[in-house]
């Protein structure tokens, strides 16, 4: 096995990279094998996609089957490595089914089909045995050494990129909005991948449209999500249980929250939302259900203490899912993408064994009363306050904007995050966006010009809202993003982060600070582009970086 | 107080000081770390484990060493600092004290001569509800109504949300819990049962085919195991071997025609020790079942096995001679030495 694809890869002297017999995260070797499979085949299916598209021809299943395929591929999604050994089977069909479309497509229209070497052409195997021989020849690395690292760093950067967008694309698929241009640039990229190419100039071209097909791709989830459940306004959200029977459920999928909440009106169950599920109060259309009571626990990397305490039965989502414990193994159930093996998946959502445990189960036994939490600061309740944001921007109260955005790794007292929210001066106003906020969001920070001083975004998922806002915040000032007084501290752990940077270099946004550690697969040349063409600029300490970030601006930086 | 280190299968080091008048499993629950333990007398064999390093002396007197040197750790109280190689991983750990529930007896019936399903229905339970939470292989220790006496007994249905225990008994001819569930137990009596308990699961992350052995009633962990595997639609290669004395036992292997129809990669051999004339099946014992199947063409499986200590000897040196490495040996003994 070989994977780098996270923040928290296995670093060594030797080099990144998780090698041994099972990552950092839990993924052991046979289902990262199975994964890079997996991928290989996928490459394929976009081969001929791609070209078909070309044609003029879609293929609506194998585009969602593209988008789902890369998803259980991300961190902390599936470990099931039977799903894989299925989904292999099942890429294999739809890509000879594909090959049959296309060559007939091109006879159609007159054209010579193209025979299709590689990816496109790859026979799996048809036992375990056999496809772990097989995943060498698919591994991320394949060739490193005859094309060297840069082109390793790149083509991952590409592919992980690719895997974050496709997780954003299938969350606004399930909601029923898909675009044909997103088909496209999905299968586009994953053409380039199976090229295996080797030009860096091009690659980072490639890169960068990635980034802008993520912006389209962000958009539409921005659409499905308000489309269906309304704009998100401020709301308090309860963190202390209610007395009665309980579900809990994480991950990011608000369709999966809906699904649940529409199964369990009337039973007296409440449902409570878990780490990057939080964000989901915001929304009118979820809030009006009575029985979403709150929001129980943190961040997902406390899931393993958090989900053994809870008196109910858990529900993944999606990512970040953590090696179930035995004392709740019974209790947790996947959905979507997620898996594990030997752990209950609700499909197709049919929530009937979640109801059934939740009944057999305690629940709680007591009301507590305690703090609340305010999220909701989507771009409609954000910009609705500009005439107040803008003035206290002019008048002097807001100093300057810190968006800190992104997902946290798991590993204990990393706190650069938590340190840059609480020193950050108290005329300055804080957003957040994904998860890297539980680390500090039970902080009181104040108001600032009748405004909290801290807004949360929403999910790492609500990036465009963000991208929205100082869009707007530039227009009301009159100037361009870049100058505007706002600092983006971009904390990246798994691939959605990476998608979301290569929208910020695309929208040419500059000073981006990056950590806590850098991506192990950009090699220092690679990262000395993104420093000198992007302005990107790795984090240091966080006074430091405040500083500099309050540091009056060079004006031809 | 002596520094007592514990190493888990899995190579975790956990420290612990103990007095020279408390066992190792007493410093360790003082510690808040539930190591597996029954009868807390040295009988059951399931606290056993290596002192590889120091000094200790046994609560209640010298007593005959079991044939591997392991030590029960109910009575080994420290006399100097000691090191003790446990034989699970650290996942066998418990950091919870391991609950108590009471349960009505719902049905007892005859699984062919001389064995028993008993039925359970949990009572409700403040902190569980009426779930039914274990990991198939895992075991309850049930009291006899009335007496301080217990037993271990593995469940053999699936976890489920309405309460139910299934257990499969054999009936030891003078047994206490045997005579007891023979002549006095009724539907509706009530019982005390601690659990669930026990680390003998299946290793589900393994990639490798597996091999089942289970003699006597050690066939009661893998009928849950085999269960739960056909529940999650399971593909890979599994090869069951039951070992019994006569075909008179095979009786209790009747819900395998419906596994076999739910598990396509499953095989099963039923190995019978002293068959009537006649039968077609094998005819031996278990270990002699799997040194036939290892020497064919089995790839390199994990092997599950449960049963007597007989057995369990046979079987494990069948394995050794073929070179399975003790780490993809997974066993439970079901009787004390
Ligand atoms: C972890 C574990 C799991 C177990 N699971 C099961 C199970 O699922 N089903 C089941 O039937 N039993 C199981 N047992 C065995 C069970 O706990 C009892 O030991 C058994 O039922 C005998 O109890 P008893 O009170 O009737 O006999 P006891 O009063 O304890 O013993 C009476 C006599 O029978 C002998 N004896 C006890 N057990 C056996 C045996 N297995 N074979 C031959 N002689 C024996 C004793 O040495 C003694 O001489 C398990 C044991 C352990 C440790
Ligand atoms: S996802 Fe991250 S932790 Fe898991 S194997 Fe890959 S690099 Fe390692
Ligand atoms: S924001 Fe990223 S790290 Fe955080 S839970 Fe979501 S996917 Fe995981
Ligand atoms: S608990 Fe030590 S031998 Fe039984």
């Amino acid at each position: 096995m070989f994977c780098f694809q996270c923040e928290q890869t296995t670093r060594g002297p030797g080099g990144a990279g998780c090698a041994t017999d099972k990552g950092v995260c839990g993924k052991d070797e046979a289902t990262a094998d199975l994964q890079d499979v997996l991928i290989h085949q996928l490459k394929g299916i976009g081969q001929y996609v791609s070209r078909l598209r070309g044609l003029g021809v879609a293929d609506a299943p194998a585009d969602s089957f593209i988008l789902y395929g890369l998803f259980t591929t991300l961190t902390n999604v599936n470990f099931n490595r039977a799903r894989f050994v299925e989904m292999i089977a099942e890429a294999a069909r739809l890509r000879d089914r594909l090959r049959a479309a296309y060559e007939a497509a091109a006879k159609a229209a007159g054209q010579q089909p193209e025979i299709l070497a590689g990816a496109a052409a790859f026979a799996p195997a048809d036992n375990v045995a056999g496809l772990l021989a097989q995943a060498k020849a698919a591994s991320v690395i394949v060739g490193r050494e005859e094309v060297g690292e840069d082109v390793i760093g790149l083509r991952a950067l590409l592919l992980y990129g690719l895997k974050g967008v496709a997780a954003y694309a299938h969350h606004a698929e399930v909601l029923g909005e898909s675009r044909d241009e997103i088909a496209i640039g999905i299968a586009h990229a994953l053409d380039v991948l199976a090229s295996n190419p080797t030009d860096l100039g091009g690659m980072l071209e490639e890169a960068l449209a990635l980034g802008r097909l993520n912006f389209k791709v962000m958009e539409t989830l921005d659409a499905a999500n308000t489309g269906s459940f309304g704009a998100p306004s401020p709301h308090a959200v309860r963190t202390t249980p209610v007395e009665g029977k309980a579900i809990l459920i994480s991950g990011h999928d608000l369709r999966d929250l809906h699904e649940l909440l529409e199964a369990t009106k009337g039973t007296g169950i409440n449902v409570y939302t878990h780490g990057e599920m939080l964000p989901a109060h915001g929304y009118p259309k979820l809030r009006e259900y009575p029985h979403l009571a709150g929001n129980y626990g943190g961040a997902w990397q406390n899931q393993q203490v958090e989900f053994a305490a809870f008196p109910g039965p858990i529900v993944m989502t999606s990512n970040c899912l953590i090696e179930p414990q035995p004392l709740y193994r019974n209790r947790i159930f996947t959905s979507g993408p997620v898996g594990w093996p030997g752990i209950r998946h609700v499909a197709n959502g049919n929530y009937g064994a979640v109801i059934q445990a939740a009944q057999a189960l305690p629940g709680f036994t007591k009301t507590v009363e305690g703090p609340a939490l305010t999220v909701g600061f989507g771009r409609e309740a954000v910009l609705g306050a500009a005439g107040t944001v803008v003035e206290a921007v002019k008048s002097g109260a807001i100093r300057h904007f810190f968006l800190i955005g992104g997902c946290d790794g798991a590993a204990p007292g990393r706190n650069y995050f938590t340190e840059f929210a609480e020193q950050a001066p108290d005329d300055t106003m804080i957003l957040t966006l994904g998860c890297g906020k539980y680390r500090f969001n039970s902080h009181d920070f104040g108001t600032i010009g009748g405004l909290p001083r801290l807004l949360d975004i929403g999910q790492c998922n609500d990036s465009y809202s963000a991208l929205v806002i100082a869009t707007a915040l530039a227009g009301a000032f009159n100037c361009g993003v870049n100058e505007l007084p706002l600092s983006l501290v971009v904390s990246w752990f798994e691939q959605k982060a990476a998608a979301v940077f290569l929208t910020l270099l695309a929208l040419g946004v500059r000073n981006v600070r990056l950590g806590p550690t850098l991506p192990a697969f950009l090699t220092p040349a690679i990262l000395d582009i993104l420093v000198s063409q992007f302005g990107v600029l790795p984090i240091t300490s966080a006074e430091a970086d405040i500083e500099a970030a309050l540091a009056p601006r060079i004006a031809a930086e | 107080m002596s520094e007592i280190t514990l190493i888990t299968r899995d190579g975790a080091k956990l420290g612990l000081a103990a007095a020279p008048t408390e066992t190792v499993l007493e410093a360790a629950e003082a510690a808040g770390l539930f190591l597996p333990a029954m009868c807390h007398e040295g009988s059951c064999g399931l606290c056993a484990a290596q002192v590889t390093q120091g000094d200790y002396a046994l609560r209640g007197g010298a007593r005959e060493a079991a044939p591997d040197g392991a030590i029960p750790l109910c009575l080994c109280m420290p006399q100097s600092a000691l090191t003790v190689e446990l034989p699970y991983p650290q996942s066998g750990i418990s950091h919870h004290s391991v609950p108590t529930r009471m349960a009505e007896i719902s049905g007892i019936s005859q699984a062919g001569s001389g064995a028993v399903i008993l039925t359970l229905a949990l009572r409700p339970d403040p902190e569980f509800g009426t779930a039914a939470d274990f990991t198939p292989g895992q075991y309850m220790e049930v009291s006899i109504p009335g007496t301080e006496i217990k037993r271990a007994y593995s469940l053999t249905n699936l976890p489920n949300w309405d309460g139910t225990l299934e257990f499969l008994i054999r009936l030891q001819p003078g047994g206490a819990f045997s005579t007891w569930l023979a002549q006095t137990a009724r539907p509706g009596d009530m019982l005390s049962l601690r659990g669930p308990v026990g680390r003998f699961v299946l290793d589900e992350t393994s990639p490798r085919p597996r091999v089942l052995v289970g003699g006597g009633c050690g066939f009661a962990p893998l009928l849950s195991m085999l269960r739960h595997l056909a529940d999650f639609q399971d593909m890979q290669p599994t090869h069951l071997i039951f070992g019994a004395n006569t075909e008179a036992e095979l009786a209790v292997a009747a819900p395998l025609e419906d596994l076999a129809a739910q598990l396509p990669n499953l095989t099963v051999c039923c190995a019978v020790w002293h068959p009537e004339a006649g039968w077609e099946g094998f005819s031996g014992t278990a270990a002699d079942a799997l040194a036939q199947y290892l020497d064919g063409d089995a790839g390199q499986p994990d092997i599950y096995l449960c049963g007597p200590p007989r057995l369990m000897e046979a079987v494990m040196r069948v394995a050794n001679e073929r070179g399975v490495p003790a780490a993809r040996i997974y066993s439970e003994q079901v009787q004390a030495r």
